[in-house]
């Protein structure tokens, strides 16, 4: 145990994902040994975030505003909307420039482990956009793994009926690498997923 | 297949321990309690990423330490393979192949192969499905490494489907479960195609070493009974084994719900082991039982021979003495030369030559 603050701020960031106590230890150490105003500035910086930033009313990304900067884009085409399972997964598509759609942040994927069924998730919220929005396809990009499968299968089940497009990312090959290099999960999926040429 | 050297820090009693075994058989003598198992456990975690003994990573760690270090370096074919590992005693065991983090189990079994004989093994045959299963697994897993993935996949697929039947029993969401009951009937069939195949690698091997195993000859046949599906034909694809595992759970979905678990599925398969139409499990004399469950060890270890090309490492824990020596010469009879790790507490039970070893709390010494 070390002083009691040091251990407050400690404890406070090993609770942070991907800081074990180690770590925490090494970045409180770090904190007590910057100046001042360095220090300050890290505070506020979360302060501000969490007093600024809210959720978009329509698609439930982070925001300054009411709506996200996607959502008020005119030149976003609003029948096609991607499903993410989080806001930062938003970022990582758009960086593609290849998807000119609205989003939808869900909040997380099905997985009754932790207690989270389609409730639990803004798949209500998804639904009432499809007409509302004149949405036509809906893209279910979240993370390929069980529970983010599972989740793109229930919107899928949810959306079909209403005469949806629902279709899911493909899994395949990273650009540019070698074959040989491929691990066999995203090749076994890739050849499932084959093309005619 | 050959392990160059190995060192363990605080794992079990070894606060540091370097080894540099010899190219074909090590013989390690010690007292009882001294570490000779704790070496060869520290040699399979390397290769299966888990102890043999199926202990908790956290009781490997050593008293009073906060982490255990295991690292060794294998050669196969002229590839050398190194292999480090950190167990906490809290928190998230890491890996590094040759330096860098593996994508998963099937990395390492990909380039490691090893076979271990436990004294346990006749759990393998006496005691339930499980063990069973366990074995077909980790065969499947050592001759297509891509399984471990798909049974992890399978595994987790599972407990998502009974977490939802133990939390909402009847009150579960319909399309929750019938979305679950479809990715379960593809990863399943997934899954049992693999046991499939390795039931048909494994039984004509265990069938024919049974005859050079046990005094007497007897016809080993085995039947592989899926859950739900009663025996599916050995050639099925897993398409056709998909639509009937979903068949079957669709059947069983009612009686799913009152009990809250998933009773359908390759997770609560068995496979039956008969000797001339008795079951091996209830109906079999011990020493019958024996030889099956040598056997399958064996057989383990030819398939993956045939597979690699190479003798995979070969651990032998304390098995010659719940042998009769006629029995543990016809088992050395039927191992070809690799590297093996034997332990003994008794020198001249083991019958075998090669370097021996004198194993103490303090480390080994070539004796």
């Amino acid at each position: 145990m070390f002083e009691a603050p040091v251990q407050k701020l400690i404890d406070e960031l090993a609770r942070l994902p991907g800081v074990g106590r180690k770590s925490a230890q090494r970045l409180a150490f770090h904190i007590l040994q910057i100046e001042e105003v360095d220090a300050r500035r890290l505070a506020d910086a979360i302060i501000e975030m969490r007093e600024t930033v809210r959720l978009c009313s329509r698609c439930f990304n982070i925001t300054d505003e009411e709506e996200c900067s996607i959502c008020r884009d005119l030149r976003r085409d609003p029948s096609g909307i991607c499903v993410v399972e989080r806001a930062q997964d938003i970022v990582v598509v758009e960086r593609t420039q290849e998807f000119k759609g609205r989003y939808h942040v869900l909040g997380g994927a099905i997985s009754p482990i932790e207690g989270i069924g389609p409730d639990q998730l803004r798949i209500r919220q998804l639904v009432a956009r499809i007409d509302a929005e004149g949405v036509t396809e809906v893209i279910a990009a979240t993370n390929p793994n069980v529970e983010g499968d599972t989740t793109a299968l229930y919107i899928a089940r949810i959306l079909k009926p209403l005469g949806v497009k629902v279709t899911r990312l493909a899994s395949g090959l990273p650009v540019g690498g070698d074959l040989d290099y491929a691990d066999e999960i995203t090749l076994g999926r890739a050849l499932a997923g084959r093309q005619e040429l | 297949m050959r392990l160059l050297w190995l060192e363990l820090g605080y794992f079990r009693a070894y606060r540091s321990l370097h080894f540099e075994p010899g190219a074909g058989v090590n013989v390690l003598i010690g007292d009882n309690g001294t570490g000779k198992t704790s070496i060869l456990e520290g040699i399979g975690y390397l290769a299966s990423l888990r102890s043999f003994r199926n202990a908790p990573d956290a009781s490997l760690v050593a008293d009073g330490s906060d982490e255990a270090i295991v690292r060794g370096e294998f050669t196969a074919a002229e590839r050398s393979s190194l292999v480090e590992i950190a167990i906490p005693a809290q928190g998230r065991r890491s890996v590094l192949l040759d330096g860098k983090r593996p994508k998963g189990r099937a990395e390492i079994a990909e380039r490691v192969a090893l076979v271990a004989f436990l004294p346990d093994d006749l759990d393998l045959v006496k005691r339930g499905p499980a063990y069973r299963r366990g074995y077909l697994d980790e065969a499947a897993v050592q001759v297509w490494p891509v399984a471990a993935s798909e049974f992890g996949e399978y595994d987790r697929v599972v407990r998502q489907r009974n977490a939802l039947l133990r939390r909402e029993g009847h009150n579960a969401d319909v399309t929750t479960l019938d979305v679950l009951d479809e990715k379960l009937s593809s990863l399943g069939s997934v899954v049992l195609a693999r046991r499939l195949a390795v039931v048909a690698l494994l039984e004509p091997v265990v069938a024919e070493l049974y005859g050079e195993l046990s005094e007497r000859p007897g016809r080993v046949e085995w039947r592989y009974q899926a859950a739900g599906l009663g025996e599916p034909d050995r050639e099925s694809s897993a398409d056709s084994l998909r639509t009937l595992l979903g068949d079957a759970l669709a059947g069983a979905r009612a009686g799913d719900l009152d009990r809250r678990i998933t009773t359908v599925g390759p997770h609560r398969d068995e496979v039956v082991m008969l000797i001339d139409d008795r079951d091996v499990r209830t109906r079999a004399s011990q020493g019958e039982q024996r030889s099956i469950a040598l056997g399958l060890r064996v057989a383990a270890y030819r398939v993956l021979l045939d597979r690699r090309g190479t003798p995979p490492v070969l651990l032998l824990d304390d098995v010659f003495s719940e042998l009769d020596p006629g029995r543990g010469e016809r088992l050395v009879g039927q191992l070809p030369q690799g590297q093996v790790f034997v332990t003994s507490a008794r020198e001249e039970e083991v019958p075998l030559v090669g370097d021996r070893w004198t194993v103490s709390t303090d480390g080994v010494r070539a004796a």
